[in-house]
């Protein structure tokens, strides 16, 4: 790491006793090697030149750009004079003009935009902590004020400052838009000059001066063009006008930070597009059933406005999982039609975890499966279609379970067979006293006998949870929204129809609403 | 049968080749055995087949299992410690001419991160298991490795960063007071050794503040360069991870717990290039930052795991 002996900064900053924050560093009498630390490549050239490094606000240490001047003789000296910002107008603009500079003085402050890090970092932290898009009751309960959190930290800092949907909220959102301006303010005003700096060649004219730079040698008996190939050898520009010749190296790492802060701000812009303009929704439908996109999809933001795509219709041929041998799922699926208004197919495919479906500018993901009905027969007649409820076990495991009455249904007292399944594979069967009465595939046609009751079980109908997304502002048309809701229930049996009510779920989504876990 | 037994060999012999190589360290440091060279030879070897035997533990369980050995926490932990040897090699190999002594770092957080691993706490998960729906994609292999490759780069920096701050504040915290100077191990025998003639006229420095000094200039440089490395890393990771989640889950950024802390590092280490771009904070602030990060890694790698919720929750575990 360090090639030569003497330190290249003041060592002031590392005695233990003295104070954190130092001055500039001072002129040594040693002509020490330019700064180490400033380095990606030590300097090996010991002859005349000079190295001049400068130093900007933004840059990181490695992306200084070194210069190197040489001098035979000595002409006359010229100055090189970088302004920020051109000089304004008139004087009676002055005033007007001066307003933004400050401001944009004050905006690209480092300290300034450091703080606003550390405040975006400390409300993201608190926004896990917190958990987020519960109900105010909740909060009342988490945090209440007979008994506040580090003595004062109760549920109307939270609601009142919006940390329940912290991500969304104004504190949070204000402070992002700081750290934006921020970040905009210090592109203009220091990052953009220091390219200009870089590609200017300033020669120095003078024995003198070259001599003040942080690093200087002499070498008696030399040519300048020499070392011009030299540098040339070790990667530097050179330019060589007359006895002088200015050299210098890194002039893509000046555009790095510029680079960078720009991606930030079109992420940033790109973000607060969508969160202001796009539709989002789920819904849950049994195979065999059909949806319109419009009645599923809500906006997010005030910008949304639906498109023409809007009116077509979903129908869910099939849904279906893979299992490994063990029994555990690999990939769920599901089989989509889509008809457009006159009942055309307009396009199928089978969606599963990691491959949604796009149409139109909607995409269509598989992200959550249920159970939604069991057929069986019962003693030949049939087939009933029971609805299966999710029983809430902890973990990720899903158990789904029904219930088949046998026997006085009126009676107050209802005993029957109850029918669980952790997935559309297997169905285990309990008698009336709770016991355990067998397993049966779906499909298998194999008829199991409980307490005098034959069932078989036909099949089990899974419904496919599906998640609906639509990006960007398009132009708006009108917007039919479809008269077809899923309210075709009428196919099954009457006696079934309030339990099959329940099928299926339309979860219309809010704007702090996440998508589905994925389980298992 | 056989792949199986295989691991359970190269786990075991990793292991103990790191303990060994820490053990080494160790009496280099506190007894001050005369053979350095002799012993730090053997522990440059230690080191080496170490990453040898993790990569082949993960090379095993890639084709027993059919799937990039990153699916659960285990695995993810053998990841890291993986990453760590992987960064010794590196720093061993591009530069041999100089004493490395990066291994005072990396050695014992891979064995810590290994030894974790191959605990009690995990043993469910020592089993190749099958992989779910969510992560049967080609992102698995990009989005993980470049995070868990970046954590063990930013983990080693930070540990740099946080020796840099004990030693220049070795007076006030008074961890080893007494005025030895080989009492703070590595570099400075190097130095002794080689410049013992041409040192005392530096100016106002007494030659103990001069090596600490060297010592600490040392340090914030390998810590600075490992943590780009890292950030790099990270930011590709991330960024990974957002393309991923808009296949998978349908928005590129859904403020799930995991997402919200990989930023915050992100955000942290961000803080910390900027405090280095003025020299006034340069040095000991930046250390300070660096530190931070330390334990912010260790809550977003970590911590949220222990919470079980949110999208990422197969990377979680309960303690049995």
């Amino acid at each position: 790491m360090e090639t030569l002996l003497n330190p290249s900064k003041t060592p002031n900053l590392f005695i233990p006793k003295t104070h954190l924050f130092k001055p500039y560093f001072l002129h040594s009498n040693f002509n020490p090697q330019p700064h180490s630390s400033f380095n990606r490549r030590p300097l090996s050239i010991t002859i005349t030149c000079k190295v001049k490094t400068s130093q900007g606000r933004k840059n990181d240490g490695k992306n200084i750009s070194k210069k190197i001047v040489l001098t035979d003789s000595a002409p006359e000296l010229s100055n090189e004079e970088i302004k920020a910002k051109p000089k304004g107008g008139g004087k009676a603009w002055g005033v007007i003009k001066k307003f933004p500079k400050r401001v944009l003085a004050i905006l690209s402050n480092l300290p300034l935009a450091i703080g606003e890090m550390f405040t975006v970092a400390g409300l993201m932290a608190l926004g896990t902590a917190i958990d987020q898009g519960e109900s105010p009751e909740y909060y009342f309960q988490k945090y209440p004020e007979e008994n506040p959190i580090f003595g004062f930290f109760t549920w109307r800092w939270v609601l009142t400052l919006g940390f329940d949907h912290m991500f969304s909220s104004p504190v949070f959102l204000g402070t992002l838009i700081l750290l934006g301006t921020s970040l905009m303010a210090c592109t203009y005003t220091t990052q953009i000059p220091l390219v200009k700096v870089a590609r200017r060649w300033s020669f120095l004219q003078s024995a003198d001066s070259i001599r003040k730079q942080e690093f200087s040698d002499t070498l008696p008996q030399a040519s300048v063009s020499d070392l011009g190939v030299i540098l040339m050898g070790a990667g530097y520009e050179v330019f060589l006008k007359g006895p002088s010749l200015y050299a210098f190296k890194g002039l893509a790492g000046r555009f790095a930070p510029i680079g960078v802060h720009l991606a930030m701000l079109l992420i940033m812009a790109g973000g607060t597009l969508s969160a202001t303009g796009s539709f989002r929704g789920s819904v849950t439908v049994p195979q065999g059933l059909n949806f319109v996109m419009g009645d599923v999809l809500g906006p997010t933001g005030f910008l949304s406005t639906p498109t023409e795509a809007f009116n077509t219709e979903v129908h869910v041929n099939k849904f279906y999982m893979d299992y490994y041998d063990s029994g555990e799922v690999s990939q769920f699926h599901t089989d989509l039609s889509l008809f457009d208004m006159n009942g055309k197919e307009v396009m199928r495919k089978t969606l599963s975890v990691n491959d949604p479906l796009r149409y139109g500018g909607i995409t269509i993901y598989q992200t959550d499966w249920s159970f939604s009905a069991l057929q069986i027969l019962k003693d030949g007649e049939g087939p009933f279609n029971l609805a299966m409820a999710p029983l809430t076990i902890n973990g990720d495991k899903k158990l789904f379970g029904t219930f088949l009455p046998v026997g006085d249904t009126d009676s107050s007292n209802v005993k029957g067979i109850s029918m669980l399944a952790r997935d559309l594979q297997s169905i285990v069967l309990y008698d009336k006293q709770g016991k355990f009465a067998g397993v049966r595939r779906p499909n298998s046609k194999l008829p199991i006998e409980i307490d005098g009751t034959k069932i078989v079980i036909v099949d089990a109908i899974g419904s496919s949870g599906l998640d609906l997304k639509i990006w960007a502002l398009q132009d708006g048309t009108t917007v039919i929204v479809g008269g077809k809701t899923n309210r075709a229930k009428a196919e099954f049996p009457d006696e079934m129809n309030r339990l099959l009510d329940q099928v299926p779920e339309i979860v219309e989504s809010s704007i702090s609403k996440k998508p589905d876990n994925i389980g298992g | 049968m056989i792949f199986s037994t295989l691991e359970h060999i190269l786990t075991h012999i990793s292991f103990s080749v790191v303990s060994i190589v820490i053990t080494i360290h160790f009496l280099t440091l506190f007894l001050l055995v005369d053979e350095v060279v002799g012993l730090y030879d053997s522990s440059k070897k230690g080191m080496i087949v170490t990453f040898f035997c993790i990569t082949g533990l993960l090379v095993t369980r890639w084709i027993y299992s059919g799937h990039f050995p990153l699916s659960d926490l285990y695995e993810s932990l053998i990841f890291l410690s993986w990453g760590f040897s992987l960064i010794h090699m590196v720093s061993y190999l591009k530069f041999k001419k100089r004493k490395n002594n990066l291994s005072a770092i990396t050695a014992p957080s891979a064995i810590f991160t290994q030894g974790f691993a191959t605990s009690g706490l995990l043993t469910k998960m020592h089993q190749s298991a099958i992989l779910a729906p969510a992560l049967q994609s080609q992102w698995l292999m990009m989005h993980v490795s470049m995070m868990v490759l970046g954590y063990a780069a930013l983990l080693c920096g930070s540990l740099l960063s946080v020796a840099l701050l004990v030693i220049t504040f070795r007076k006030a915290i008074k961890i080893i007071g007494e005025n030895n100077n080989f009492s703070f191990s590595f570099g400075k025998i190097q130095y002794m050794n080689e410049r013992s003639n041409v040192l005392l006229n530096t100016y106002f420095l007494s030659s103990k503040n001069y090596y600490r000094y060297q010592l600490t200039q040392q340090l914030d440089r390998w810590s600075y360069r490992i943590i780009s490395l890292g950030f790099i890393f990270l930011t590709i990771g991330i960024l990974s991870g957002a393309v991923w989640a808009n296949e998978a889950w349908g928005s590129y950024w859904n403020w799930d717990p995991k997402e919200t802390w990989a930023f915050i590092t992100w955000t942290i280490f961000a803080i910390y290039f900027h405090t280095r771009t003025n020299t006034n904070l340069e040095g000991v602030n930046s250390a300070l930052v660096a530190s931070m990060g330390f334990l912010i890694i260790w809550i977003c790698y970590f911590g949220v795991n222990l919470l079980g919720i949110g999208l990422h929750s197969y990377g979680s575990f309960t303690l049995n």
